[in-house]
């Protein structure tokens, strides 16, 4: 059997825009009070149009736990790595705070976290696995904008839609392969 | 309600484990994994290790939502949604997670406290109960005394233990409980009653056409007509969605109208009109089921979609085309009520209107219309009728004894007639910030000779009173069981996740402690604890309470049930649907709606709307910190177009001035508004500086409005201010 490789489908047509999961992520995660600090977020897009027709979408979205991730190749003392099923994750014993990772970073998923005094960013909230839950941005969602689950199982939910539904990546061209699915 | 759970929340089943089923496992083995797993740096932080998992509802706003509060070493760190309350679709929004930070948030109130300086002025001493509780019993009595025991009013919101003040207060002997629904839904409960009977629930999971008007439900979140909006029918149903702004249920719409505020009673008057005229309506359902029809043929003549055109400036076209899309998909197709119609004066008839529209498609009790809202009864004490008039007798038409009607009740508390009211007992209201006109009411509680507030934070109302008493927050309290009506009604269920921090007390002590001193006899009705009273409120069935312990909710039926009504008389007075109202006729009032245009924005000035976020509660959140993080100021939106003209730049601070008040907050020019409106958030501005983050911050918006008011319901009309604008 393959391994485990984690990854969230998102249908952004679902998305209110009403901040459960960033909020649900900052409580579940202790990430610190602060509109810098997070490890999730969703974002308005540019408004369409003048009024009276006008149109807007929004776009949540997190660290992207690419399979080809930029940050941990920046990192000088291996304090990025990434876990048997794809979890990119910060070490913070590890860290040094040199930023180099939040600069590598095409998607801006990562914070520094002065309470941690390392950079901190999301984990798929791993404690949360290992307890048979789903992460706290997934499970908290009104809408269930965001599908969770092992992409290399093809009777996964998330293998089904993907097989089901065209989908695209945050800036393909950049070749970070990340495992943040957007449904079209 | 396995099957239910499965169905809606099947997305659990990759994990195979839903988190109910940790509820008080002990999870030691995870915690070696976790261990584990950051010896070698693969997870960040070993922290989140579930000790304790405690069923509560969330207190943050209306919706009650089931909870799972995850509780460590005393302190909770996470609320999750509970997988078995299914009015919530398994969900808790931005708020309910951030309910976390009113247990632990610096500002929460922590002990009683006495006013010493001017009110107002922000100077307090540290008390102990049962001294602050000894001022409060004797100065109550002073105004009993002095005036009469209705001389005091009792101001609160709903809650779970709002009963019991509302209990004390008439124990005490006043009639004068004002409570939130004039500020809300009173015309709306009152146009559809007039109709129904009784307010109806919208089967929005079902329905495959929906007219939304007054109703954001992106943003005012209701459940689970929120979630239903979006995801219900696969996502297929048509939204159609007027509103003078572009708000984010205006971006998930299918068609969206800046209709012209106040006229909306004109769109849904023409789509009567063409339903009627082509016969579009359905013919057995209104022999058999309504009365009335004969009456609106005539009525409706006036109303043809090219008038209507010209009053709300939605196109003839477009009025036509949407009436009989809503014909044609009943009676899976409803014209949504909303929930706030504090709007206009004319919102009953508006109300009225939406109702008989629905009524002749005949969608009423079937899958996808409009479903009768059914309760789970549980036992209560009976209420004792007062011995007074409530001061406000006689303004409305239709008073509600229960609820008074806010802007009636201060204007003649203003009056001092029919006879003084002097003291003022608050329990979780902020009607400094939430009644428009605030200068009126710093007026009315600048005559009282005594005031005492009951809440969780220092809110505008608490700052301007004498004694101010901490309540413990919703997540440390055991409180009575709470039936939520709906096509599925629940019961849901709170227990402390944790002992009340501080020396804040739940309400049900603080009115116990007060009954003791008031008296006996009033005692007496106070005399039990809160595991006695859930017991009682269960007595005709105790499965309730064995369920709420094990589930942390309780329900009769999983599977919306339809057609319930079919042969019973309904709550009007002929028992049938009402088209026209006989009752109405009779009081001197429209038995048909008729409309009538508002007033016009005079040249120079704007139409001040009112609106919410998902983000906040009226006026209670803006000040929690996670919410704080999201949004921490409002602005005043005006279009683009305008802060052209008037040259006033993005961001730049502006004065708004109405006739009753000015506010200066920044300037937000976006193309989301009607070019005659602007709009600014509700709960800002505060002036009470125990709300640190909100202190100052941004513009009231009941300092601007003027206190306009619907006269059948006696509910506020707060689209009806006109305000300049210059630069601050």
């Amino acid at each position: 059997m393959k391994n485990k490789r984690y990854a969230i489908v998102l249908d952004t047509e679902k998305c209110l825009d009403c901040k459960a999961c960033t909020v649900a992520c900052k409580a579940e995660n202790g990430v610190p009070l602060g509109r810098e600090n997070y490890r999730n977020w969703v974002e308005e897009d540019e408004l369409r149009g003048t009024y009276p027709n006008l149109g807007q979408s929004s776009t949540p979205g997190q660290c992207m736990h690419c399979g080809n991730a930029p940050c941990k190749r920046v990192c000088p003392t291996g304090a990025t790595g990434a876990s048997p099923e794809g979890i990119i994750t910060v070490n913070d014993k590890k860290c040094i705070g040199c930023k180099y990772c939040m600069t590598a970073c095409p998607y801006n998923a990562r914070y520094y976290s002065e309470k941690l005094e390392a950079v901190d960013k999301c984990t798929f909230c791993q404690h949360r696995l290992a307890q048979g839950r789903l992460p706290a941005c997934v499970e908290t969602c009104p809408t269930k904008v965001r599908l969770f689950g092992d992409i290399n199982d093809p009777e996964s939910e998330v293998s089904k839609i993907l097989a089901k539904r065209r989908s695209r990546v945050q800036k393909a061209e950049m070749g970070t392969k990340p495992y943040l699915f957007y449904l079209i | 309600m396995e099957n239910m759970l499965s169905k809606k929340l099947n997305r659990r089943r990759f994990i195979g484990l839903s988190s109910c089923a940790l509820a008080g496992v002990a999870v030691g083995s995870q915690v070696k994994v976790l261990r584990a797993l950051a010896m070698t740096g693969e997870v960040a932080n070993v922290t989140a290790v579930t000790e304790k998992e405690v069923f509560t509802s969330c207190g943050m706003c209306v919706n009650k939502c089931g909870v799972i509060a995850r509780v460590r070493d005393g302190v909770i760190y996470k609320l999750d949604p509970n997988p078995h309350f299914l009015k919530s679709r398994g969900m808790l929004c931005a708020r309910g997670n951030s309910g976390v930070q009113s247990v632990y948030d610096p500002d929460r109130l922590k002990y009683p406290m006495i006013r010493v300086g001017e009110r107002g002025a922000g100077q307090w001493r540290r008390a102990s109960w049962d001294e602050a509780l000894d001022l409060v019993a004797a100065r109550l009595n002073e105004v009993a005394d002095k005036y009469t025991r209705a001389g005091v009013m009792f101001a609160s919101s709903e809650g779970f233990q709002e009963h019991f003040f509302l209990t004390f207060a008439e124990c005490f002997g006043s009639p004068n409980t004002v409570r939130h629904a004039s500020l809300c839904l009173a015309s709306n409960m009152q146009g559809f009653g007039a109709t129904f009977g009784s307010n109806p629930t919208p089967d929005v999971l079902n329905a495959d056409y929906v007219i939304m008007s007054g109703a954001n439900r992106s943003e005012a979140l209701i459940t689970p007509d929120s979630i239903d909006m979006v995801t219900g029918n696969g996502g297929k149903r048509k939204l159609v969605y007027l509103d003078p702004r572009f708000t984010k249920s205006a971006a998930k719409a299918d068609e969206w109208y800046p209709i012209a505020p106040g006229s909306d009673l004109a769109f849904i008057l023409a789509m009567i009109h063409v339903i009627v005229k082509e016969g579009l309506y359905n013919r057995s359902f209104i022999e058999n089921r309504t009365v009335g029809f004969e009456a609106l043929v005539p009525h409706i003549e006036p109303y043809t979609p090219e008038w209507a055109e010209t009053e709300c400036e939605i196109s003839a076209e477009n009025i036509r085309r949407i009436a009989r899309e809503f014909a044609a998909a009943a009676p899976r197709a409803v014209y949504y009520q909303g929930r706030r119609s504090s709007f206009f004066d004319n919102d009953t008839q508006m109300r009225r209107a939406m109702a008989i529209l629905n009524v002749i498609v005949g969608n009423w009790d079937v899958k996808g219309g409009m479903v009768p809202t059914q309760t789970i009864a549980l036992s209560t004490h009976d209420y004792i009728a007062p011995w007074y008039s409530r001061l406000d007798a006689g303004t409305a038409t239709f008073l509600s004894e229960k609820d008074g009607s806010w802007k009636h009740f201060r204007d003649r508390v203003l009056e001092g007639a029919p006879y003084p009211v002097k003291g003022m007992m608050v329990y979780k209201q902020n009607p400094v910030m939430s009644v428009p006109n605030r200068e009126k009411t710093l007026k009315m509680m600048a005559q009282m000779d005594f005031i005492c507030t009951i809440d969780v934070t220092m809110s505008d109302t608490a700052w301007y009173s004498d004694v101010v008493l901490p309540e413990a927050t919703y997540l440390e309290r055991l409180d009575p069981a709470h039936a939520l009506s709906g096509i599925v009604p629940v019961v849901t269920y709170r227990e402390p996740a944790i002992e009340p921090l501080f020396e804040s007390k739940p309400n049900l002590w603080i009115m116990q402690q007060l009954a003791k001193r008031l008296g006996d006899e009033v005692y007496e009705s106070f005399d039990f604890t809160m595991e006695e009273y859930l017991e009682h409120q269960t007595t005709r069935n105790p499965a309730i309470l064995e369920s709420l312990k094990k589930t942390g909710v309780y329900y009769e039926w999983t599977e919306p049930k339809y057609g319930t009504t079919a042969g019973q008389r309904l709550k009007t007075p002929s028992g049938k649907l009402e088209i026209y109202s006989e009752r109405y006729a009779e009081r001197g009032l429209d038995p048909l709606p008729v409309y009538s245009r508002v007033e016009q924005v005079p040249k120079g000035k704007y139409r001040i709307i009112v609106g919410r976020h998902a983000f906040f509660t009226q006026g209670t959140t803006q000040n929690n910190p996670y919410l704080n993080d999201i949004m921490p100021e409002n602005t005043l939106w005006l279009n683009t177009r305008e802060a052209d003209r008037l040259g006033l730049k993005n961001g730049s601070k502006v004065r708004v001035r109405s006739a009753v008040g000015e506010e200066v907050l920044r300037l937000e020019a976006t193309e989301k508004i009607r070019p005659d409106c602007v709009y600014m958030a509700h709960g800002f501005g505060a002036m009470s500086q125990g709300l640190s983050k909100v202190y100052s911050r941004g513009g009231c918006d009941a300092a601007l409005i003027e206190d306009g008011v619907e006269p059948i319901s006696g509910n506020v009309s707060m689209h009806q201010t006109f305000v300049e604008i210059m630069p601050a």
